[in-house]
């Protein structure tokens, strides 16, 4: 089980914040994964999505630093955390099909993440709202993978 | 809660940097630094006595000459390397801002932008500082130029609401044109200014180009008192603001200071209310209203006034108030136990002038900070314009909701404040929003907008008794503030 925390999108900070972890828990579900003997035949695939999670985060990091101005920061109302909450009890020995399904549906709640995040980017953050959709879209092509596995 | 690490708990007595060197302050007047959210002390700061504020003037006029003889791109590039350093030093500046100020970690990291925002402007000084000429200007065979040219020493007086923000108004384009500058933090923020210049150590300006000195009345007496001290830039109440002006006045000296503000936000009743809201809510609470562009006075024109109210007190009820370094905070405390009881005073004053109090932020409770600085979201509705709380600046988040039938009506009210700072309107109507930017007297107008802050790029200050003096901070007034024109006349035999 991967520990994590995610916390209640009430600010941009805290969306950037359950962004980043988001792309931790990718990358350790992917890790854990291509570690699994279970899981050989999908080892390189996992490990490819774990190094783009990984790089995926200095980027948010980077959207964060460049991004913000603070005087168009609104509080955050309308996405509620629970909804984009993924599962982190990675399978053991599942063999690469079902582990790959447990993968893609990080990435299906990823995506949905950061497409509603971009919605919401519209009205307060504009400058973010390419990263957040080319984020989903990345998400999208990573789940095809997974599920071409 | 996302509560952030701050970077240090303590961090000790701070130091005034001066000719390139940290230097400890002989002064036996010192006071605690407080985290507004805990009220624990995490500095102490020396207030400098004159003869060591002298002796940083003295010894910036020193170098001023060979840092005047560097060339702009060479300056520039001091300023490139100090870029690449804030920018891996981001959050960690962010931090201290927040954990200083109280202000929400989003805020602090806006602010941040802002200083490195400055800085990236200031590097094109090769550009910038650029004279022009005019061949046979003069008469045929004599040609005519301007030379834009630094003055030498300029100083800075900082207030607590910006501790990163305010200085980096100034001094970058002070020291990219080729003078030298001393900044003085507000001796209530003065750590973030402390963090600052370790990093402004590691970029490589020439000794002396950039100082700091930690202070109060003593040192800003002494910028005055000094010959050497060609210009001052203040950002504070109006009262100090006049002060400075008219002393600088008085001792022959350039000014920009920045005062005061009560600012309106009009709603039109075509608005777009979710996000108008939505948007006023980062300009009344924003910096728990320490902004001198925050919202004090909302005027709603005609029948958009009891939705508006609505919406208004459930998202305002809604708002999370606690420590500005825990992620989830949308608003943070108050910068001091004083400034608290100020603001708390005008709701009981609003309160005994008969505006009724909808939403009282006065007692509130935030877990684990119950010593902190906090006062919640208050909105008070019926305001008149001749009341207290309608005219005078709260400086916290006391909104003062108003009812007014037209437009005129509300430019009008605006025309009479004191201030000029700035106002916004929220409306779909082209000529609406046209007649409001033509008409109101404020140095900063928002079109669907709540903080009309202007970025590096471009000019800021405000009308009326929210500034005085002619040229503005940032931008291209700030490169004509700290330089003077040469007109040179050539004929060759």
């Amino acid at each position: 089980m991967i520990q994590s925390e995610f916390p209640e999108c009430t600010t941009f900070g805290t969306l950037m914040r359950f962004a980043l972890e988001l792309e931790r828990v990718a990358a350790l579900v992917n890790e854990e994964l291509a570690s699994d003997p279970s899981c050989a035949a999908g080892a390189e695939t996992f490990k490819a999505l774990a190094a783009n999670h990984r790089a995926r985060v200095a980027l948010l990091e980077e959207t964060r630093r460049e991004k913000l101005n603070e005087a168009v920061l609104e509080p955050i109302s309308d996405i509620r955390s629970a909804d984009y909450v993924v599962a982190t009890d990675v399978p053991n020995g599942a063999g690469v099909k079902d582990s790959a399904m447990f993968a893609a549906k990080v990435e299906e709640t990823s995506a949905r993440f950061y497409t509603d995040s971009a919605r919401i980017a519209k009205s307060i953050l504009h400058g973010a709202v390419r990263i957040f959709e080319r984020m989903a879209k990345e998400n999208l092509s990573n789940k095809a993978k997974l599920e071409a596995l | 809660m996302a509560l952030l690490d701050p970077v240090s708990r303590n961090y000790g007595r701070l130091k005034n940097y001066v000719n390139g060197e940290w230097v400890e302050s002989a002064s036996d007047k010192v006071l605690d630094v407080r985290d507004p959210a805990t009220t624990d002390a995490i500095a102490q700061v020396p207030l400098s006595t004159k003869d060591e504020t002298r002796a940083a003037i003295d010894l910036a006029q020193d170098a001023w000459w060979s840092w005047r003889e560097t060339a702009p791109g060479d300056r520039a590039r001091c300023f490139f390397r100090l870029k690449t350093i804030m920018e891996r030093e981001y959050e960690n500046i962010a931090r201290v801002i927040s954990q200083e100020q109280g202000k929400t970690i989003d805020d602090a990291r806006g602010e941040t932008r802002r200083c490195i925002d400055n800085i990236d402007t200031a590097a094109g000084i090769t550009t910038l500082q650029m004279g022009y000429n005019l061949e046979d200007g003069a008469a045929s065979n004599i040609d005519e130029e301007v030379i834009v040219s630094p003055l030498g020493v300029f100083a800075a007086v900082c207030p607590f609401n910006f501790p990163g923000m305010v200085p980096f108004w100034f001094w970058p384009y002070a020291v990219a044109t080729g003078n030298m500058f001393i900044v003085k933090p507000s001796e209530q923020v003065p750590i973030t200014t402390q963090y600052m210049f370790k990093l402004i150590d590691q970029a490589g300006f020439p000794p002396g180009v950039i100082n700091l000195v930690n202070g109060r009345e003593d040192a800003v007496n002494t910028f005055f008192d000094h010959k050497d001290v060609r210009g001052i830039s203040f950002v504070g109440s109006t009262p100090v603001a006049k002060w400075i002006y008219k002393t600088a006045g008085e001792t022959g000296k350039r000014v920009q200071a920045q005062g005061g503000a009560k600012n309106s936000l009009i709603v039109m009743p075509d608005a777009v209310l979710d996000k108008t809201v939505n948007n006023m809510l980062a300009s009344f609470y924003g910096c728990a209203g320490q902004r001198c562009l925050a919202g004090s006075n909302m005027i709603a024109i005609g029948d958009v006034a009891e939705p508006l109210l609505k919406k208004w007190l459930e998202a305002s009820k809604n708002l999370k108030v606690g420590c500005g370094l825990d992620e989830s905070s949308q608003m943070g405390p108050v910068i001091s136990a004083a400034a608290k009881q100020k603001v708390l005073g005008y709701i009981q004053k609003g309160v005994d002038e008969g505006a009724k109090l909808l939403l009282d932020g006065r007692n509130i409770k935030v877990p684990g900070y119950e010593k902190g600085h906090f006062i919640g979201p208050t909105v008070f509705d019926n305001v008149t314009p001749d009341m207290a709380i309608a005219k005078e600046e709260i400086f916290g988040p006391v909104v003062c909701f108003h009812r007014m039938k037209n437009l005129d009506e509300a430019i009008e009210f605006i025309h009479k404040s004191p201030f000029g700072n700035a106002s916004s309107i929220y409306t779909q109507n082209g000529r609406a929003a046209r007649d409001f930017r033509y008409k109101t007297q404020c140095g900063n107008i928002g079109i669907n907008v709540g903080i009309a802050a202007a970025m590096a790029y471009f000019p800021f200050a405000g009308y009326k008794e929210s500034f005085f003096g002619d040229l503005h901070g940032q931008g291209k007034d700030a490169i004509q503030f700290f330089t003077d024109k040469k007109i040179v006349i050539t004929r060759w035999f």
